[in-house]
């Protein structure tokens, strides 16, 4: 698993080196440069073809679209994440008050219908007994 | 007031019409259908007390309680259940919510040249743009030939300076550790506008091109025996980490 990732990494590695390598050729041009610069563009094509054979590898790796904002505004991709974990707590926190409170309301509930209805209460207490025990 | 004492009050007046009302006159509720197929047992239809409560799950007129229904089935994962814990999450949590994480594009890969923090919609290198609009992939990918390659024969001498930028290095904080990384880094010293003289006396002595090679030549050295630089083959843990 960490493998398919790490070839992709240093073949992007060594893709980025290389055109910021060219970057620095172009930016003050010599005639003597030409021959590298040849051999850069070169190993333009041969790193794209490196990184296309490890598009094979990761046909299955799933990335939320969300992530991509986060990338195009600069931020750090790892505030995706922490957001994902916070949001995930937080509404588990929401959601075990909400059941809470419909617990004890629903408790509540019966013991006051159980005050003003007892016979109906009695046989509503039984037809749930028989389907589930009391909560 | 007249139609309601015809309802309620006068015996002489007949009750008017339900279409004008809106509503039926009072009725006794009709008895409950009998469940289709004989339903799932043998209790007569008659008797509603007896009726399997919440066999009709359309929950109307079944059972002693109108609108009573079957329990959902409990189920062992809710919206209540710490889901971080159920998925072994935990180690991921401290990580990412324990410790701060810091706020900049460049902070997460900090061996990227350029200026990275900037949003990708001002120099259209955004993500979302490839996404809406992909490029049009052709056949495999083949290399420049001699003829193609004299297409890239450049003119001699600097780019025009609407075009430096990728010089531009974000201003970094250079700590001891880290010495060894900015050098290699950046290697033509970064271009801004309030550049005195003397640095740029100093580039024109770096831009000989034969100091360029000994340059080059030391950097892929330090490249190979340097284990802080990511460079032409080792991968870095740290960032190969972030990456999951």
């Amino acid at each position: 698993m960490a493998e398919k990732f790490d070839h992709l990494e240093e073949h992007l590695e060594k893709f980025v080196e290389n055109i910021r390598q060219l970057g620095i050729i172009v930016s003050d041009f010599q005639p003597s440069s030409q021959a590298g610069l040849n051999q850069k563009l070169n190993f333009i094509v041969t790193g794209l073809q490196d990184i296309d054979k490890c598009r094979q590898q990761l046909h299955d790796i799933m990335v939320p679209l969300e992530v991509f904002e986060y990338i195009d505004q600069g931020r750090n991709p790892q505030l995706y994440t922490k957001e994902c974990l916070e949001r995930a707590l937080a509404k588990n926190e929401q959601v075990r008050g909400k059941m809470d409170t419909m617990k004890k309301f629903k408790s509540l509930l019966i013991q006051e219908l159980s005050k003003v209805f007892p016979e109906d209460m009695a046989k509503y207490r039984s037809i749930r007994g028989e389907d589930h025990p009391p909560s | 007031m007249e139609n309601f004492t015809g309802l309620f009050g006068a015996q002489a007046d007949p009750p008017p019409p339900p279409a004008t009302l809106g509503f039926g006159p009072g009725k006794p509720p009709p008895p409950p259908p009998p469940p289709p197929g004989g339903g799932p047992g043998t209790v007569p239809a008659a008797s509603a007390a007896t009726a399997p409560p919440g066999a009709d799950k359309s929950g109307v007129g079944c059972g002693p309680f109108y609108l009573m229904r079957e329990l959902p089935g409990n189920t062992e994962l809710t919206g209540s259940t710490n889901l971080i814990t159920h998925y072994n999450l935990e180690h991921a949590y401290n990580k990412f919510c324990g410790k701060k994480v810091k706020e900049k594009l460049s902070n997460f890969l900090p061996d990227l040249p350029g200026m990275i923090d900037l949003p990708g919609s001002h120099d259209n290198s955004s993500l979302r743009s490839l996404i809406e609009k992909p490029p049009i992939l052709g056949g495999s990918f083949n290399p420049i030939t001699g003829t193609m390659l004299a297409g890239f024969r450049l003119h001699t001498g600097p780019l025009p300076e609407q075009c430096r930028l990728m010089h531009i290095q974000p201003p970094k904080k250079k700590n001891k550790h880290k010495h060894k990384q900015s050098r290699t880094q950046d290697p033509v010293p970064p271009e801004t506008p309030s550049d005195s003289d003397h640095k740029k006396k100093k580039k024109k002595k770096e831009e000989d091109p034969e100091r360029k090679r000994k340059k080059k030549e030391k950097k892929k050295k330090k490249n190979r025996h340097s284990p802080d630089h990511p460079g032409m083959g080792s991968s870095q843990a740290s960032s190969s980490s972030s990456l999951r």
